[in-house]
């Protein structure tokens, strides 16, 4: 693999007796937006902390261009970042903000007049940050990792806060950023908000990725065997099935989603038992979907162990 | 190097408080120095003798205060983790503060120590008032107990408890070794002085120096 983008391989790490990371492995390639989705506590925040170099690992490694991020002279120029609550001094302007960070690479002051136009954050760039929005700090954020005008650029949580507005203008901003030729790394808890955004995903959960594919393999794996059925009689229609050896889930308004029994059979199934049904059709799966079938057990597992502290 | 010490002087001129913090040195060592002074005048026509530059014990508060403040701030935000994406090297980054905290206190700290001097001169113009050596010492002790409170809040990483910690040292050490009694070294252990022109200041020195290395090191190896 050529050594451009993210790779993070086998990271390993504890927290007192609790594994934070459990051989993280992923990689983040140029050109493309990776969503990296999970549960809270399935290890994102710290996986990004690590290839930031801000903590370290007992095992395993995190490169940036093939490098370590800690190795890096001015890594701004390289790798873009904006972390969950990464606050600016509340009683520093924005501009400011972004002055010192300038600083610290070497980078122009014109360059920060530049970067706050990008972002839409002009006409607040000079009031204290303490007065920010958590939506305009969040844009502060973006502006900070466009600083350097990175090749790479990781974001964890950056819809966080932003009101539907901004959530539109983030979606099209990181797209138009990987269409650029960049890499970039957005995390998230909630599927929903990466979803239209991300060409891969990376779905995190107990410390390791649980996938690492092509949101379209995803969703297509998930969707597998599954049939959609729309009908006014879903009880009916749920014991008919249940009755046949499927399992029936409930879907949206008059549709469940039945596995374990083939199109045509559940037509004639439901045919024979003359349950009224408007339409059989093979289950495309949301992302939505995907994400809980994969983190299914990794949430199982963390309920159990919290029941067992408990006691 | 030069592009984390210009972060770092940048991030002191952005925001208020350093300004104040060093204003509030000036105004507190020369309004102690100057009450002190005139104290003595008014008693006995100044045939008493006060400490010369009495005023730095207090204006050292202030000045500690903004040690702690240069990397406990950052703490308190999170900034700190910005700071150590834009210049890994750790040790750089501390370097850097403690290059840019000497840079804005020994001014600062000089403009102290002279109005202080001036003023007892003004009040008491028969004493002989503090001689170079003392003067050029004390501006060093206040850079020195700066340097303390950026050693210090880089070890326990929060401005509240950093400050209490330096405060304690400066104030309660003191009182502490004196109620013990003890020998004569026990009553010089603390960072807190000078009581002559350079007594005392290689114990200060040596505080801040442990603080800064300890401090430089549990930046290097911990967790940001």
């Amino acid at each position: 693999m050529s050594p451009t983008g993210i790779v993070v391989a086998g990271l390993r790490k504890r927290y007192g007796a609790a594994p934070a990371l459990d051989g993280m492995s992923f990689s983040v390639r140029p050109g493309v937006v990776t969503g990296f989705v999970g549960p809270n506590g399935a290890g994102k925040s710290t996986t990004m902390r690590v290839i930031l170099g801000l903590d370290a690992v007992e095992a395993g490694a995190a490169l940036v261009d093939g490098r370590p991020y800690r190795s890096l002279r001015r890594p701004l120029n390289r790798v873009g970042s904006l972390l969950d609550a990464a606050a600016p001094h509340p009683g520093r302007s924005g501009r400011d903000h972004l002055l010192w960070l300038a600083h610290a690479q070497g980078l122009a002051s014109r360059r920060v007049d530049q970067v706050i136009e990008q972002v839409g954050l002009a006409p607040a760039a000079r009031r204290r940050g303490g007065a920010y929005s958590l939506g305009m700090r969040q844009r502060l954020g973006i502006a900070a990792a466009l600083l350097g005008d990175p090749p790479i650029l990781m974001l964890d949580e950056p819809f966080n806060g932003m009101d539907p507005d901004g959530i539109i203008w983030m979606r099209a901003f990181l797209r138009s950023l990987a269409a650029q030729g960049r890499a970039v790394l957005v995390s998230s808890h909630l599927m929903s908000e990466v979803q239209d955004v991300a060409d891969h995903l990376v779905v995190a959960g107990r410390g390791r990725a649980l996938a690492d594919a092509a949101v379209d393999d995803l969703v297509a794996a998930v969707s597998e065997g599954r049939v959609t059925l729309r009908t006014t009689a879903a009880p009916h229609a749920t014991a008919v099935l249940v009755r046949a050896g499927a399992s029936v889930v409930a879907g949206g308004r008059d549709t469940v989603t039945v596995s374990g029994l083939p199109a045509d059979r559940i037509a004639a199934l439901l045919g024979a038992g003359a349950v009224p049904f408007s339409e059989v059709s093979a289950h495309r799966a949301t992302l939505e979907d995907v994400y809980l079938e994969l983190t299914r057990e990794a949430v199982e597992y963390r309920a159990a162990t919290s029941t067992e502290v408990r006691r | 190097m030069r592009a984390a010490l210009h972060a770092e002087w940048t991030k002191l001129r952005t925001v208020a408080a350093p300004r104040w913090l060093l204003l509030g040195a000036i105004a507190a060592t020369a309004a102690l120095g100057a009450g002190a002074a005139w104290a003595a005048a008014s008693v006995d026509g100044g045939a008493t003798t006060v400490p010369s530059l009495i005023g730095v014990r207090l204006g050292q508060a202030p000045v500690a205060v903004l040690g702690v403040l240069v990397i406990g701030g950052e703490y308190g935000t999170g900034m700190i983790r910005a700071t150590l994406a834009a210049t890994p090297r750790r040790t750089a980054v501390l370097a850097a503060k403690a290059v840019v905290l000497t840079g804005a206190v020994a001014p600062a700290g000089a403009v102290a120590v002279l109005g202080s001097a001036a003023a007892e001169r003004l009040i008491l113009p028969a004493a002989d008032g503090p001689t170079p050596r003392a003067i050029g010492g004390s501006v060093l002790y206040l850079v020195l107990i700066a340097l303390l409170g950026l050693g210090v809040a880089a070890i326990v990483r929060d401005a509240a408890s950093g400050a209490g910690a330096v405060l304690a040292l400066l104030y309660l050490l003191p009182v502490l070794t004196r109620a013990i009694g003890g020998p004569r070294w026990l009553q010089r252990i603390g960072p807190a002085g000078p009581d002559g022109p350079w007594t005392g200041l290689g114990v200060t020195a040596g505080w801040a120096a442990a603080a800064l290395l300890v401090g430089g090191l549990l930046l290097h190896v911990r967790d940001a």
